[in-house]
């Protein structure tokens, strides 16, 4: 049966607006909604370019709405966690009075009964305005258009930016390779892939299948490999914040070269070795979860394992010039 | 003998199955699709000269995830290798393209993605405009759903014809009982609306005397073309596509008829709009394949039709047409026309 | 196989925030400014290639339905190319192709950046924590070549101070530090041990585009007095990210690849052939490593030709003189900026960044953990040799 781990990638951009978007959603703050001329045609919302030649539009503003008419639309029934309203309401394309071009906005009509062709649409506002499509909180039908709340007023300064909150959650499927892996971990047994057409060794569990020969891996392909090994090259990360970060002291990632074999085990942690005291040739022993504890296994395909790192044994470190250049 | 445009063809291509919910990684499914694409011809991953692969990071979850994807085309002696952000089938006009320059004979492009693994109605807002679009969760469904009403309004199509598309492509259901449901999206119906799709294309392609060589009969490629129209679907007439029309015509649709049309039509009045803006009348078997709205592994969709118009021509055709799409209401649309020879 | 060229080079005053134009006012200043050179306008261009870094770094997916418009794009075709920090260079050679398959005249090719929208760290790891940064994976490699070169360790600090004095030169660069010097490199804080601050590239948003012509479109802006840049060579190759054995280092990808260009540009001895080069250095230490790669230097004596000033403005190989990828980094737009200021260097328009006499020039761009290589030779005449 096949498990699932759920991640999710969230950030909030930073969008900066430029001098028409800017000048559109300093005006959405002072409820008023503005187009561009492009030749005879008002667009809406403005753009800096003729979107059918490309050529740059002068910025001729002109005020349009605030009411327009729905040109076409459709009924939402279901709205995702990113739509404007979280009740049923219809996405339309409505034409503000005074527009060449229509606006894509929600219109909070109750029913699909309510909506129609033709039909009249005004905004309603959102009391506080920042500078964002969504200062606008959606369309109604009439003429007149609303405030939701007490009016902040206009925002005190040109708007120059916008922030999108985008956030995405996968469902990936946990390959059957990497669950054996895990599994393998947490029975404190480390399991490589050896091709059988050019005998190297893998480790990875997310390395499918050999690079060279286009082998796929299975448990046929697995091989045990030791818990020793020695360090042949490192690197120590000084951490910068970031929504999602974890670390915030300097951190060390190392290589290791599993005795006995040709095998690289790229960015590892360390158990109790000082960042200061990292060198190349450090003999190193791999270290394993307590029951009930989970290893800290960086790489996003392996996930909670049972390696927590490899720690420093005491004995005299390896000497061997060939031995930084393995980091494959 | 200098290589002339005319005398590059498909000569195999293969798909993975395709399902709902893959449990293999994308570059699982690319080893497996890559070789099953080479070995039919007695070609190995040395033989490639060159490989273009196309896939969609936001739909990986991953950034830089086609780097992992290179482990499935054997890089090794490196290879002359390229990727794209976009569907396989302009994985497919750079190989073309490359192929030109005479200097090497077999390509191998791919397609490639897993849907499953996010939400579209959430990701697909994000390929929008980012100030006035995205910010309203503006999804696929919406925008498929008013360019259906302009459609209908155009008299295009009407719910009765797509639910006949459907039916056409999925082999099953009656009209009837079709257009009781209620909507998804107003006027679009479940029926209306593609499958979520994992899976992968991989597709080969030879030049002059050595596609001859290893073929019978290789699919010309005798007319390949793609153009965009405006992002924003409200600032363009949504009962047309011109940019298929321009494709078309410069990919030599008129020179002759065809015969065979696979269309990425993941809507069913997509495809009545695409066959309408095309003139593709009924003597044209349309997505016989069953189409995007049978399966629709995103990234892979366009180059899998290429793939089925190819088996037209391997089978004994003499020309058929391919289509893919990028973008909401069909913004940017590939025409490929591939012909035999006797 | 068609000949092309490039007929006119435009790119955006790069900082670490533009935050004074959308993402299609970035990329139309580029645009424009490259069109101008070409004296050229939107509707002379067949066909766009678009490349950028993954989208992550902006939160925009497929910016290139977004940017058609922008691009004036509407009616052509659009074609958007991603191969990790190489996309500029391939962004260039896919342009090339697309002329030199006699199937377009006038291709306009684009790359930018508008990475403080987001976070390139956090992009980098995926939204992941940990992230090893932009150069935490490259550090072992640089420990490496250190080790196995036997270089002194001021080569890095030199490479460093070399490309932020050019940088002075280049009204376009992003960092401009006056002041910079060996010890004040020596002194910055260490970020990914061996590589310090002063080491690395900077984050920065920025656009470049190039305007590449078939052989009547350059034959006709010579005609005129504006030298193009013939492209007398394009070569990409990729190599797996790891096998036992696999050489970052030395990758055979990057010296395969060379090879290969130089082979098409008639290039026997490029050591001397080659007037300059522009080489996608990130981090100091990879200048002597790709010298070494590019067989411009023999294997462990690329540092010598930092050490000796060979690879200065008015040395006898200036790498970088734009500034490189340590001055001025969008990401996805820098391998386009390798390619382009190439091509101006051959033009002769790189101002006071001119290398004199320059007329054969290479480019290169490279990605991922040493593995997607993309570069061209240009040159001002279609025969440079003979």
């Amino acid at each position: 049966m096949t498990t699932f781990a759920e991640s999710t990638i969230t950030f909030p951009y930073q969008r900066s607006l430029g001098p028409v978007l800017g000048a559109f959603m300093t005006a959405l703050t002072e409820r008023r909604i503005l187009g561009i001329r492009n030749g005879d045609e008002v667009m809406v919302p403005p753009m800096e370019w003729d979107p059918a030649t490309g050529a740059e539009l002068p910025p001729d503003f002109i005020e349009v709405g605030p009411a327009g008419t729905v040109e076409s639309w459709t009924w939402v029934p279901a709205p995702t966690v990113q739509h404007p309203l979280d009740r049923p309401f219809a996405f339309a394309f409505i034409r503000l009075d005074g527009a060449s071009t229509s606006l894509l906005h929600a219109v909070d009509a109750g029913s699909p009964e309510a909506m129609a062709e033709g039909m009249r649409v005004a905004p309603r506002w959102k009391g506080e305005r920042i500078g964002h499509i969504t200062d606008i909180a959606c369309f109604m039908p009439g003429d007149t258009p609303e405030t939701d709340g007490p009016d902040a007023g206009p925002a005190a300064e040109p708007v120059e930016m916008m922030e999108y909150l985008a956030s995405i959650t996968y469902r990936n499927p946990v390959p059957t390779m990497v669950e054996r892996a895990r599994e393998a971990s947490r029975e404190r047994r480390l399991l490589g892939m050896r091709c059988p057409i050019c005998d190297r060794v893998f480790v990875g569990a997310d390395r499918p299948h050999c690079p060279i020969d286009a082998v796929e891996f299975g448990p046929e392909t697995e091989v045990e490999l030791g818990h020793t090994g020695t360090i042949t090259n490192f690197v120590v990360v000084t951490p910068t914040p970031y929504p999602g970060q974890t670390q915030t002291e300097p951190f060390a990632r190392v290589f290791v070269l599993i005795d006995g074999t040709d095998v690289i085990f790229p960015y590892q942690t360390v158990v109790e070795l000082p960042v200061a005291e990292l060198r190349v040739g450090i003999r190193v022993a791999a270290v394993w979860a307590s029951p009930g504890e989970v290893g800290d296994d960086p790489r996003p395909a392996v996930g909670p394992s049972g390696l927590v790192g490899w720690m420093p044994t005491g004995e005299p470190d390896i000497d061997d010039p060939d031995l930084v250049n393995r980091v494959y | 003998m200098t290589l002339t445009s005319d005398d590059i063809a498909v000569i195999g291509w293969a798909q993975t199955e395709m399902v709902r919910r893959t449990e293999l990684t994308e570059a699982q499914m690319l080893v497996r699709v890559i070789t099953d694409a080479l070995e039919p011809l007695g070609l190995t991953r040395a033989d490639v000269d060159f490989t273009c692969l196309g896939s969609c990071d936001y739909i990986a979850g991953q950034a830089f995830s086609f780097v992992y994807n290179l482990d499935a085309i054997g890089a090794w002696p490196p290879k002359r290798d390229s990727h794209v952000e976009m569907d396989g089938a302009w994985a497919l006009y750079e190989a073309w393209l490359r192929l030109h320059e005479g200097d090497i004979e077999i390509a191998v492009v791919t397609g490639s993605g897993r849907s499953s693994t996010a939400d579209p109605a959430l990701i697909y807002p994000m390929e929008m405009d980012p100030y006035v679009l995205a910010p309203l969760g503006a999804d696929p469904l919406t925008f498929a759903a008013l360019q259906a009403r302009a459609v209908i309004g155009a008299g295009i199509a009407d719910e009765r014809s797509m639910a006949e598309v459907a039916i056409r492509a999925r082999g099953t259901g009656t009209v009837d009982v079709m257009l009781a449901e209620d909507y998804v999206r107003e006027p679009l119906r479940r029926h209306d609306i593609p499958p979520i799709t994992d899976g992968a294309v991989a597709m080969v392609l030879a030049t002059g005397d050595r596609a001859r060589r290893l073929v019978d009969r290789p699919a010309y490629i005798t007319g390949f073309d793609h153009r965009t129209d405006c992002h924003n679907p409200a600032l363009r007439p949504l009962d047309d596509s011109p940019s298929t029309r321009t494709a078309a015509r410069e990919a030599g649709l008129g020179d002759a008829p065809v015969e065979f049309a696979e269309l990425q039509a993941a809507f069913t009045h997509e495809e009545l709009l695409l066959r309408h803006v095309l003139e593709l009348g009924d003597e044209v078997a349309v997505n016989s394949s069953g189409g995007a709205l049978r399966s629709n592994p995103i990234m892979a969709t366009g180059l899998a039709r290429v793939g089925y118009a190819a088996d037209h021509i391997f089978g004994g055709g003499t020309r058929a047409l391919a289509h893919s799409t990028s973008g909401p209401c069909l913004q940017q649309n590939l025409v490929c026309i591939l012909g035999g020879r006797s | 196989m068609k000949p092309c060229a490039v007929v006119g080079v435009g790119q955006t005053h790069h900082r670490s925030r533009r935050r004074d134009v959308s993402m299609g006012g970035l990329v139309r200043e580029a645009v424009f400014r490259a069109l101008d050179d070409a004296e050229l306008t939107m509707a002379d261009i067949d066909a766009i290639v678009l490349g950028k870094a993954p989208d992550l770094f902006e939160g925009v997916m497929k910016p290139e339905l977004y940017l058609s418009d922008a691009l004036g794009a509407v009616g052509k075709p659009m074609f958007r190319v991603h191969t990790a920090g190489s996309v500029g260079g391939t962004t260039g050679i896919v342009a090339a192709s697309h002329v030199q398959s006699g199937k377009h005249r006038t291709v306009l090719a684009v790359a930018f950046e508008k990475q403080s929208e987001g976070n390139a760290q956090f992009a980098l790891g995926s939204g992941k924590g940990a992230s090893l940064g932009a150069g935490g994976s490259f550090a072992p490699f640089l420990r490496a070549y250190i080790h196995r070169s036997g270089a002194p360790e001021h080569i890095g600090w030199k490479v460093a101070v070399k490309d932020r004095q050019n940088a002075l030169k280049n009204p376009y660069a992003h960092l401009k530090i006056d002041d910079i010097s060996l010890e004040s490199v020596r002194n910055s804080p260490m970020m990914w041990d061996p590589i310090r601050y002063l080491e690395s590239c900077p984050s920065s948003d920025g656009a470049c585009a190039v305007v590449i012509a078939d052989e009547d479109g350059a034959n006709a802006a010579a005609a005129a007095g504006r030298t193009p840049a013939w492209i007398l060579g394009t070569s990409s190759r990729s190599e797996p990210l790891s096998f036992a054995g696999r050489d970052p280092v030395r990758p055979q990808a990057c010296l395969q690849c060379a090879e290969d260009v130089y082979t098409q540009a008639g290039i026997t001895d490029p050591r001397r052939q080659i007037d300059m080069a522009e080489l996608y250095v990130p981090f100091s230490w990879l200048e002597p490593i790709w010298l070494e790669a590019h067989h411009l230097a023999d294997e462990g004596e690329g540092w010598r030709l930092v050490d000796d000033d060979t690879t200065q403005l008015t040395g006898a190989l200036p790498i970088n003189a734009s500034g490189g990828v340590l001055s001025t980094n969008p990401i996805g737009a820098s391998g386009l900026l390798r390619f382009a200021e190439a091509a101006n260097q051959v033009r002769g328009r790189a101002g006071e960044h001119q290398v004199d006499g320059a007329g054969v020039a290479l480019a290169m761009a490279y990605g991922a953990q040493n593995q997607y290589f993309s570069m061209w030779v240009v040159a001002n005449s279609l025969h440079p040799f003979g």
